[in-house]
Formats: C-alpha cells, sequence, structure tokens
C-alpha cells in the first residue's frame, strides 16, 4: 500500500494501536501455537501431525454424531430461529442445558441458572470481567489454561497462581492456596478434566476443594468443557456437586463432547442452591455482561435440546474409547522417547503434560526452542509448558486419530535421539 | 452459622453500561405488554429484525448455503481469530466491488455480528484520556459498550433540519488531539437517512483535518431505496483511514446468524502502519469467534444469494417506508420530519406539550405498550430526548395496523382543545 498523496506532511493521528492487547494474545494458545507453525518447513511434503490443540474434528473418526448434524439443520430450515435472541439465551435452550446437568447433580437446575455463550472462551471472558473489581484477585491453577490469564490482563484483575501437584495425580495444592488468598480474593478456578495435565479429580478432592473456598469466602470457578471425557479409574464429579458448600459456577459447552468446537456453543451455570451468588449481585452482572456482548447464533441455540436429549450413548462411548486409546498409546510411546518423562497416565481430556530433561539435548535450550525445532524438523506441533506456566515441560494433545498419532510420537522419538548427547 | 464474608461483589460499571442496552429497554417497555388484557396481538416495531415475517425470509440459497457448510463436516474446527481464508476472500471480493480499490482478504476480519464488532473496535481503540466522536441520536449498543471502555464519549448532532446530515462545525469544537475516532451509521439507524457522496467527502476531509479515523457503520448496505445511492466510507479512504463494519444480519435478514466483519477500507496503509491492524488482529485473537459452520458458509452465500432476493427486500423496505410516511401523517402531535431512504428505521418527533398526560417519550412507550400492544423504542435511548425510533420493516397489514394505533393512542390522550 502506497502513500497516495506524498506531498501531505506527516500526520499525527489519535488513534494509536493497543500493546496491551497485543502481549495478551500473543500468550493464548492460539497465540502461541500460531508462532509454532511459522517455523513449519514448508518443503516437507509429510502431513502436519498436530498435538498442539484440543480439536479433532478435521479427523473422520472424531465426526460428530448425525443426531446433532440433523439438528441445527432442522433448527435452520425451520426458519424459526434466523431472529435475534434474549440476553441468556432462548428457553428451550436454556431447560435443555439444564436438564443435562442436572443429570449428574444432587439437585435440579432452573433454566435461570443457566447462560448460554459463544464458546466456553466466552464463558470464561463473562465470569472474569463481572468478577473484576479494584483490589480484587484471582487464584489460577499452574500449569492451567492461558485464556484466564489473557481475560484476567485486559481486565486488570490481578492473578495469584497456586500448584498443581505433579506427584499427587496433578491434585491442587490446598496449602498454597490457603497461603495465596486473602479477603480480595474473588474465586479460584479449577479445570476438571484436567487441561493441560489429563487428571480427574476425585469426589474427596473436590469436596476439599469446596470446603477450602468456603474457609477462604471464594467461588469455585469449575471449567468443565471436557465433562464427562474421564476413562481412568476416577469419575468425572461435577463440582456443582458442592454447590451447597461453597458457589460453584460451571462453565461447559459442547465443543469437546461433540467434537464440534467450530460450533462455538458453551454455557455458565450457576450452581448454588443457597442463592449466595444472587445476594451478591453476581448474577445481574453476569447479565448485564452478556447484555452488551456478543451472542451464540439463534439457531445453534436451537439445535441444542434435540443435541442433549437425542445423542445415543453409543456415540459418546465411541468417542472416548478412541481417546483412551490415544491416551495409553501416546502414554506408552512416549516411556521409549529419550528425555521425555510422563509423570501420570493420562485419565481425561485430550492432554498430558510431560517433562523435559534438557541435560540429555545437546542444543536445545527450553521447551520453547524444542517446540519450534520440532516442528521445523519434523513437522509435528506440540505446545511448549511455559504458555501453560511450566517452563521446561510440554502439553501433548493425544486425541487426535490413533495412526497420526502413533506417527507423531514416531517423528518425536527421532528427533529427541537426533539432539541427543552421545553416549 | 454465622454471617460469611464473600470476597466476591458486583461490578457496578456493567450496570451502568447494560442499563443502556436495547434488550434491556425493550424488555422494560414489554413487561407492559398484555396481549389477552388488550385482546390485540403484538406488534413490535422496537428492533430491526423483521424475519418473523414470511415476506422477509432469507433466501433458501442462504439457508442451503449453510446446511451444505454443516453437513460436509469440514468446519466444525476453531477457526483463526481473525476468520478463515474463503470467508475473508469472499467479503474482501464482495466489498471490493463497490471500492476504487482492492482489499485484501488479510484487510478483512469476522466477527460475532454487527454488535461484536462495535465490541472489538471500542476495545482496541480505548485507552485512558482518549475520547470517541459519536453521532447523536446513536445506536444504543455503541453507548451501553463505550461505558464500559476508558474513552470519553463526546456527542456531535445529526441535523434533523437538514436531513440529518452531520454538523461537521460541531465535529471540529468537539475534537482535540485525544480524539481518535468520528462513529457514522450509514445508512442511517435510528434516522433512516442516506449520506450523498459530497458530504461523505466532507466528513473524510474533516476526519483528516483532526487526525483521527472513521468508523463507518454500514451494516444496512445497500439497503437503500430512495434516490440517494449507498456509497461505502471507504471510497474516500485515501483521504482519511476508515474502518467499516458491516453484517449478514439485515442484508439477508438473519440477525440471529450473528455474523459479521471490520474491514480495513485504508488505501494508505495507515492503520497497518499505526499498528491499529495488528492491535484488531490481537483482540480477536482473544475475543469469542462466530460459528466456523457459519463462515464455511460465507463463500456460497456471497456468490448464491440472487440479486432478485435484494430486490425484493429492497422493494418491501420502499413500500413500507412510503406507506409509513404517508400514514403517520394522519397521526396527531407526531411528525416524522424526514422521508426514510434506507434502513430499517426512522425517527418520528413527539409533541409532548399537546398531549395530556404524557410527560416524555419513555412514558409514550410505556403506556403505548399497555394500552395498544404495541412497541417503539424510546427517543432517549438513542440519545434524543422526545422523539421516538419506528421500524418500518414489518408486513404491510402490520404497519397499517401499528399507525391505526397510534393514531388512536394520540387521539386519546391528547390535551383537549
Amino acid at each position: 500500500m502506497e502513500m497516495e498523496n506524498g506531498s501531505s506532511p506527516a500526520k499525527s493521528w489519535g488513534f494509536r494501536a493497543n500493546p496491551e492487547l497485543i502481549m495478551s494474545s500473543d500468550n493464548t494458545v492460539r497465540g502461541v501455537l500460531y508462532m509454532i507453525r511459522s517455523k513449519l518447513n514448508q518443503l516437507d511434503t509429510r502431513p502436519i501431525i498436530p498435538l498442539g490443540h484440543g480439536d479433532p474434528s478435521a479427523f473422520p473418526c472424531f465426526r460428530t454424531t448425525q443426531v446433532a448434524e440433523d439438528a441445527i439443520v432442522e433448527s435452520l430450515r425451520s426458519a424459526k430461529f434466523n431472529g435475534y435472541s434474549p440476553t441468556d439465551g432462548i428457553l428451550p435452550a436454556r431447560r435443555a442445558v439444564a436438564e443435562y446437568l442436572s443429570k449428574d447433580l444432587p439437585y435440579e437446575l432452573s433454566p435461570d441458572d443457566v447462560f448460554l455463550t459463544l464458546g466456553c472462551v466466552q464463558a470464561i471472558q463473562t465470569i472474569i470481567t463481572v468478577l473484576t473489581n479494584p483490589k480484587a484477585n484471582i487464584l489460577l491453577p499452574r500449569p492451567g489454561f492461558p485464556h484466564y490469564e489473557a481475560f484476567a490482563k485486559a481486565c486488570h484483575l490481578e492473578v495469584r497462581h497456586f500448584d498443581l501437584l505433579p506427584d499427587k495425580d496433578w491434585e491442587v495444592d490446598l496449602d498454597s492456596v490457603n497461603t495465596l488468598a486473602d479477603e480480595n480474593t474473588v474465586a479460584m478456578v479449577i479445570i476438571n478434566p484436567g487441561n493441560p495435565c489429563g487428571n480427574v479429580f476425585t469426589y474427596q478432592h473436590l469436596q476439599k476443594v469446596a470446603e477450602t473456598a468456603k474457609k477462604l469466602g471464594i467461588l469455585v470457578i469449575s471449567d468443565e468443557v471436557y465433562d464427562h471425557l474421564a476413562f481412568g479409574k476416577n469419575p468425572f464429579v461435577p463440582m456443582g456437586t458442592f454447590g451447597s458448600i461453597t458457589p460453584v459456577i460451571t462453565l461447559g459447552s459442547i465443543s469437546k463432547r461433540w467434537i464440534v468446537p467450530g460450533w462455538r456453543l458453551g454455557w455458565l451455570v450457576i450452581n448454588d442452591p443457597n442463592g449466595i451468588l444472587k445476594q451478591h449481585g453476581i448474577i445481574d452482572c453476569i447479565t448485564a455482561y452478556l447484555n452488551i456482548s456478543a451472542d451464540a447464533p439463534t439457531f445453534i441455540q436451537g439445535a441444542i435440546p434435540d443435541i442433549l436429549a437425542k445423542t445415543k450413548d453409543d456415540f459418546f462411548l465411541k468417542i472416548v474409547n478412541i481417546i483412551k486409546d490415544c491416551a495409553n498409546i501416546c502414554y506408552e510411546g512416549i516411556q521409549d522417547v529419550p528425555g521425555i518423562i510422563c509423570p501420570t497416565r493420562p485419565e481425561g481430556s485430550m492432554f498430558v503434560m510431560v517433562k523435559l530433561d534438557l541435560s540429555i539435548f545437546v542444543d536445545i535450550k527450553d521447551d520453547v526452542d524444542f517446540c519450534f525445532k520440532l516442528a521445523r524438523e519434523e513437522s509435528v506441533i506440540i505446545l511448549p509448558g511455559m504458555s501453560v506456566g511450566l517452563n521446561n515441560w510440554l502439553r501433548v494433545t493425544f486425541a487426535i486419530e490413533p495412526s497420526a498419532l502413533e506417527e507423531g510420537i514416531k517423528r518425536l522419538k527421532a528427533f529427541c535421539e537426533r539432539h541427543s548427547k552421545k553416549p | 452459622m454465622g454471617k460469611q464474608e464473600w470476597g466476591f461483589k458486583e461490578n457496578h460499571e456493567l450496570h451502568a453500561a447494560a442499563a443502556f442496552t436495547i434488550r434491556n429497554i425493550l424488555e422494560s417497555i414489554m413487561e407492559n405488554i398484555d396481549e389477552k388484557r388488550s385482546g390485540k396481538p403484538k406488534i413490535h416495531l422496537g428492533h430491526g429484525d423483521p424475519s418473523v415475517y414470511d415476506c422477509f425470509r432469507t433466501s433458501t440459497s442462504v439457508e442451503d448455503a449453510l446446511v451444505e457448510s454443516i453437513r460436509s463436516a469440514k468446519f466444525n474446527c476453531y477457526p483463526a481469530g481473525v476468520g478463515i481464508d474463503p470467508a475473508r476472500s469472499a467479503i474482501a471480493e464482495y466489498l471490493s466491488k463497490d471500492l476504487p480499490y482492492k482489499i485484501e482478504n488479510d484487510d478483512v476480519f469476522l466477527t460475532a455480528g454487527g454488535n461484536h464488532a462495535i465490541e472489538i473496535l471500542l476495545t482496541v481503540l480505548g485507552r485512558p484520556g482518549a475520547n470517541i466522536l459519536f453521532p447523536r441520536p446513536n445506536y444504543p449498543v455503541y453507548e451501553a459498550r463505550v461505558r464500559f471502555s476508558p474513552l470519553e464519549v463526546r456527542h456531535f448532532d445529526l441535523l434533523p433540519e437538514k436531513g440529518w446530515e452531520i454538523d461537521l462545525d460541531g465535529v471540529k469544537a468537539l475534537a482535540d488531539s485525544d480524539t481518535v475516532a468520528i462513529v457514522l451509521i450509514n445508512p442511517g439507524n435510528p434516522c433512516g437517512n442516506v449520506l450523498t457522496f459530497e458530504h461523505m467527502k466532507k466528513i473524510a476531509e474533516t476526519a483528516r483535518e483532526l487526525g483521527i479515523l472513521i468508523i463507518s457503520d454500514e451494516v444496512y448496505a445497500h439497503q437503500v431505496f430512495a434516490d440517494k445511492p449507498f456509497i461505502p466510507m471507504g471510497v474516500f479512504g485515501d483521504i482519511a483511514p476508515v474502518l467499516t463494519i458491516g453484517s449478514l444480519s439485515k442484508r439477508w435478514v438473519v440477525p440471529g446468524w450473528r455474523f459479521g466483519w471490520i474491514a480495513i477500507t485504508d488505501p494508505t496503509g495507515i492503520l497497518h502502519q499505526t499498528g491499529v491492524a495488528g492491535s484488531l488482529k490481537s483482540c480477536l485473537t482473544i475475543s469469542a469467534d462466530p460459528p466456523t459452520v457459519i463462515q464455511g458458509a460465507i463463500p456460497a452465500v456471497i456468490k448464491n444469494t440472487p440479486e432478485s432476493f435484494f430486490l425484493n427486500i429492497n422493494k418491501i423496505l420502499k413500500e413500507a417506508a412510503e406507506m409509513f410516511f404517508e400514514k403517520i401523517k394522519e397521526v396527531p402531535n407526531v411528525t416524522c420530519t424526514h422521508k426514510p431512504e434506507g434502513s430499517m428505521f426512522t425517527m418520528v418527533k413527539l409533541n409532548i406539550p399537546a398531549f395530556e398526560d404524557i410527560v416524555d417519550d419513555t412514558d409514550f412507550c410505556t403506556k403505548l405498550a399497555k394500552e395498544e400492544c404495541m412497541v417503539i423504542f424510546p427517543g432517549e435511548a438513542v440519545c434524543l430526548k422526545n422523539w421516538v425510533r419506528v421500524s418500518f420493516a414489518a408486513e404491510p397489514k402490520v404497519l397499517e395496523d401499528a399507525i391505526e394505533r397510534m393514531k388512536a393512542f394520540c387521539l386519546r390522550h391528547a390535551k383537549p382543545m
């Protein structure tokens, strides 16, 4: 784009770039993967193996159920959902989500407890924005999901990190939670099933989390976007089960269980039988924020009742079984890869955290360097642990087509061997 | 159990912002609607959403495009923050048709509707100490969203006696070195006017002189039906940088799809050089996305929607606007000062002193809802007290009925002679 009017004097413009936004976005999963993908060797004809993001929708074995496709097509063709929807979402969809989630809770949710959002990401943005207040702080897990940090930064909400303990199945370090919290702490976030750790919290541990939160006077934000994707020894228990101990806000979506992240339909649900959040005006704030924000398309909301009610169990079983197989392929395959240690077998979600033993490599500086070189040399994309809060670890996605995963691990092994110090 | 001290509390800024939304305002008016009691079906002329009327149903080629996108199973994945390439290219090509230069797919950023585009732009341009120029009257979402941003708002007037043109002297008096942008809405919401080439050129020259960019909200692009053609502000992009907002909602009558875009119509590349374009991209990386399945349908939507569909919608709007403008003359104590030329709205002035017991525009709308089961939008919410905003995008019979009801209402409430 050239200057058309070259004789004009240099203009001083009143608008400018927004450096805060640029910093925030660079640290999201999307932002980091974008940087890693830029290192890919365009001349490598091998297929790229994507072990960096939580989206297996490109693989035929992960195709969503026909029921879901039919539901959305029918909703569209009805022409009843081309108009604007109410702020919280259309009632039939909210009712359907309430019923769906209530199946696993010791109490009934009402449609008024459900707010539909444009994907779980918008649910995160909503709750972070709603809880922001000048002196407030929020407790986030480390490692975690960087969108929380990105939104907190954008809102100027102070973040304090508590650890997840790798030698305790990635449980929350409740002692550190107790130390970090003060009278300005508003909430703590847990992600269950775990992203990035691939763990599933036990009932007892979740109860302890609830009791700790109650003692500290904070609410628990339970990010359950990977709900029901649990395939190990611990069943998935929704945090809302403990909503009468301390207020819980559950974030979820259809993206992972139905493998349709591109449909952008999520929810923010109030699990608070004692009505504490309502008393404190938090519910009104959620409505207020959603009122001034983008909505999920009405026709996708229109499909929700059928998607939730008609999807058959054998679809869910099929998906969970493939993911479980992949988790095992990944865990076992990594045992043979030099320089990479996997502390626990993943039991849920689509990810596992593995630790790098940099001492065995000749020329790998850190996890970012590892991932850049891996992308360039092997066309394999993995997310550096730095972006989820654990330097010199890696977050590996195992939920892809099994043969692609095997190829990915093969290339990972070749890469690590190639870069290892000679004995 | 003793009183528990909780660390979380309300965010008051949000309440201030949300009070201004269309939905909130409409909801409070609609609380007065009682179809059973009034014995009439509800008439909703409060928002720009005629999708409920059969005559406004979107083209089947639009539905087909989306069904194909869904069935292909190729668009169930996460999109890039800025949008998927085929959709961006299709929109770049579509917009370039009406510009004297080509825009590329990198100049197009996909959003979840026009409202989301507003959210993104105010977030990107917001910084403490800066100010932005808004029209009065304005589209309420700007007012709502800006309250949640560090930007100071300054209002310039649209002049009813000049067909709602911008008071450029007023603009010059308001701007200073901290002004970032001026917003204009063309075709106009709420005024229903269409800007002329000459006036738009002057706006661009004023913006250049003041060192500010132009946000041109063109969600009603091409929905013009009088003698003034639609001209995209991007035509003057070489005078001052223009950020163009567009959407599928109005031209394709699918507001519920929540799909729109921000286009950088800035041939001299100032927005790229100053880093505003990069900031837009970053903001979209963090922010929510329009569903990929909808993005996947865009090339086919743009390519396959027949011209006859658009012509038909404009014909319906033209007839509705003309009928409305003529018939409203029969309603006492209200005046539609300017015959609508575009969009789906027009502003009607209330002669409040001529009414017995109506104190202002909000009171008018509330009582009208209660007594006549009819919803229109109070002018205060578009920053113009004692006017009302009416949508004429409805079936002809419904519109006739609406005017009859308004007439009955105004007669009933008129001060005795």
